[in-house]
């Protein structure tokens, strides 16, 4: 007990600084990715500007915060505000990067966006954490509707890695691009190893990550795991499926896609995103548009909103994972 | 004060008086654009372009330029005429106002780049994008102010009060915001749709600096922005009461947003500010 009458040894055993991460990550400390890839921007390019919407450590810009902290501004809890402020620092010359969770900065200002963002193509960088239905938060918290919102958006580009060792590269691409870019993101709960031969991500640019002729599996986020699971059971079962990673999700790699589709028999788009609006629909777009016809089915949350939950539950309840994606391709596969 | 500083006010009214014809003369020539607006704002207008902004018309993405900012951003009949009659667009180009095809279209938009410095229109998020240049200029340690003319309409929208906090919370003392207060929106006089009075004693709790000025009065105008920017730790408002059709007896207080005027009727406006008595 201190002088104060607090009990120190209990409160230091909190985390009270980050509600959405699970006490096993903090205890094994497992790196914050995309933390760690913007403040190393942010050390060479001082014009890098992160903002945030009372949620720092959620979206692991308590990094910049602590380490370089005129380049970080608190926005408070505003979020149409905050972009409109993003917007003109930009006009100004800084590169913002504006964080909340993905729910609110695409739904509480997708006005702010359209107008001071995509429209006059600022270099607002928007980075939205806790993607689809990923968490216990529920409704109020599920960006389900993201990507279909900010892939209507003219001029803006929109990337979902598969995984955190992919988050250097996204934020080297963000930054790359001159122009407004979305990046939806979700946080590590365990250290996360790229293959070596993984090739990088870019913008505009599919990546195959597992070949195969039977079937081809289109995923973005956390459905790529989800996807090379699948792929892993239909081999076993003597179906050969490919997983595509659609990490740019705009501008999308119609051509690789194309080339992709020629190539397999069943298509399948694996999303953890509404299946209207989001990656399913932008593949759907590209084979009408292209003339080709496959057997077509998305993975994806159908067109219901969901509930607080954990990432298990919740993906199974919905339909997102590996199971319902090999179910979907053997059902589709003459026998 | 430095009156050396000073426009002479005779001058001043004078430039106003041929903005308010131009805001006539575009709004008659097609039917289009906010005649009520533009003539109740034809003095400030004239008090932001040719005594406050430091702009430079031989080149006009002058890092260390003022911004201004339009978030009443229909209110163009008065803001192209203030810009041609300041040099910063050609005068022949009012005469393509609201014409399909023309840059000069009736919400201002970034076909007029550089000199929109934020595309409003859809309302209250002037202010925002304004606090976003005033803290970069505060962070390259530039001089620029930023300023911002806003509708008292448009302070029902709640982004407005976001951002007002944020300016204060920031110490944007380079911000200075211009409101508008003609008391006319869409539905009628804005008392009507909502309790915006008073204005001065919110934005002060919200931690800004405000005068309330008579918007047609040049020496209260000089003195509220020489307030403003003497005030080196909080944003600052300028409240400035006008008077919708101001300068034409016959407009005076008409409050219509959407006023029509017949070309017969703007003849006898530009008649009454050709001096007839």
């Amino acid at each position: 007990m201190t002088a104060s009458g607090k009990d120190t040894s209990k409160s230091n055993a909190l985390h009270l600084d980050d509600f959405s991460v699970k006490q096993d990550t903090v205890q094994h400390s497992v790196p914050k990715y995309y933390g760690e890839a913007l403040l190393a921007a942010a050390r060479a390019n001082i014009s890098i500007l992160a903002l945030t919407a009372d949620l720092t450590a959620p979206t692991e810009t308590d990094l910049v915060r602590d380490h370089l902290p005129n380049q970080f501004i608190m926005a408070g809890i505003a979020e149409a505000n905050m972009v409109g402020v993003g917007a003109g620092l930009a006009r100004a010359g800084f590169i913002p990067f504006v964080h909340s969770f993905s729910v609110f900065l695409s739904r509480r200002s997708f006005d702010q966006i359209a107008m001071q963002v995509a429209y006059p193509k600022t270099n607002v960088k928007l980075v939205g954490f806790m993607p689809g239905i990923d968490s216990l938060l529920g409704v109020s918290h599920q960006a389900i509707d993201d990507i279909a919102l900010m892939r209507t958006l003219p001029n803006m580009t929109v990337l979902e890695p598969a995984s955190p060792a992919d988050y250097e590269d996204a934020v080297a691409a963000t930054l790359a691009h001159e122009g407004p870019v979305y990046l939806r993101l979700y946080r590590a709960t365990k250290q996360d190893l790229r293959p070596n031969n993984l090739p990088s991500l870019h913008v505009g640019k599919i990546r195959c990550l597992h070949a195969g002729s039977d079937a081809a599996i289109f995923a973005t986020g956390l459905m790529v795991e989800q996807a090379l699971h699948a792929a892993i059971n239909l081999k076993q079962q003597g179906i050969n499926a490919s997983v595509i990673d659609c990490a740019s999700i705009k501008p999308l790699d119609i051509e690789g896609i194309l080339n992709v589709i020629k190539q397999s028999k069943i298509i399948v788009s694996a999303e953890n995103h509404s299946v209207v609006g989001g990656l399913g629909s932008a593949i759907a777009e590209v084979m009408a548009s292209s003339n080709i016809a496959r057997p077509f089915f998305r993975i994806g949350v159908q067109d219901c909103f969901a509930e607080g939950g954990s990432r298990d539950f919740l993906f199974k309840k919905y339909g997102l994972t590996a199971d319902a994606i090999t179910a979907k391709i053997k059902q589709a596969i003459p026998s | 004060m430095k009156a050396d500083n000073r426009t002479k006010i005779s001058e001043l009214q004078a430039i106003a008086k041929t903005i308010r014809m131009d805001v006539i003369r575009m709004v008659a020539r097609h039917g289009q654009g906010y005649v009520q607006q533009g003539l109740g704002a034809a003095d400030l207008f004239t008090h932001l372009y040719f005594q406050e902004l430091r702009l430079d018309s031989s080149d006009l993405k002058w890092q260390d330029r003022d911004r201004f900012i339009l978030s009443t951003a229909h209110n163009t009949a008065v803001y192209y005429a203030t810009l041609a009659r300041a040099g910063l667009i050609y005068p022949e180009m009012l005469e393509d106002y609201c014409v399909d095809g023309s840059v000069l279209e009736i919400n201002a938009s970034e076909r007029l780049t550089p000199l929109i410095e934020c595309t409003c229109g859809s309302l209250g998020q002037g202010l925002s994008v304004a606090a976003g240049l005033a803290m970069g200029a505060k962070l390259q340690q530039r001089n620029s102010n930023i300023y911002l003319m806003l509708g008292d309409g448009e302070l029902e929208e709640g982004q407005v009060w976001e951002a007002a906090l944020f300016a204060a919370t920031h110490k944007l003392s380079n911000l200075i915001m211009v409101i508008d207060l003609n008391y006319m929106q869409v539905e009628g006089d804005a008392r009507n749709v909502a309790a915006i009075d008073p204005v001065d004693s919110k934005l002060e709790n919200f931690g800004w600096q405000t005068t309330v000025i008579n918007g047609h009065d040049f020496d209260e105008m000089f003195a509220s922005f020489e307030a403003a920017k003497a005030d080196k730790e909080r944003p600052s408002c300028i409240i400035a009461h006008t008077i919708p059709g101001k300068g034409v007896p016959f407009l005076e207080g008409q409050k219509s947003h959407n006023m029509v005027l017949p070309p017969h009727i703007a003849i006898d406006a530009l008649d009454w500010l050709g001096g007839r008595p």
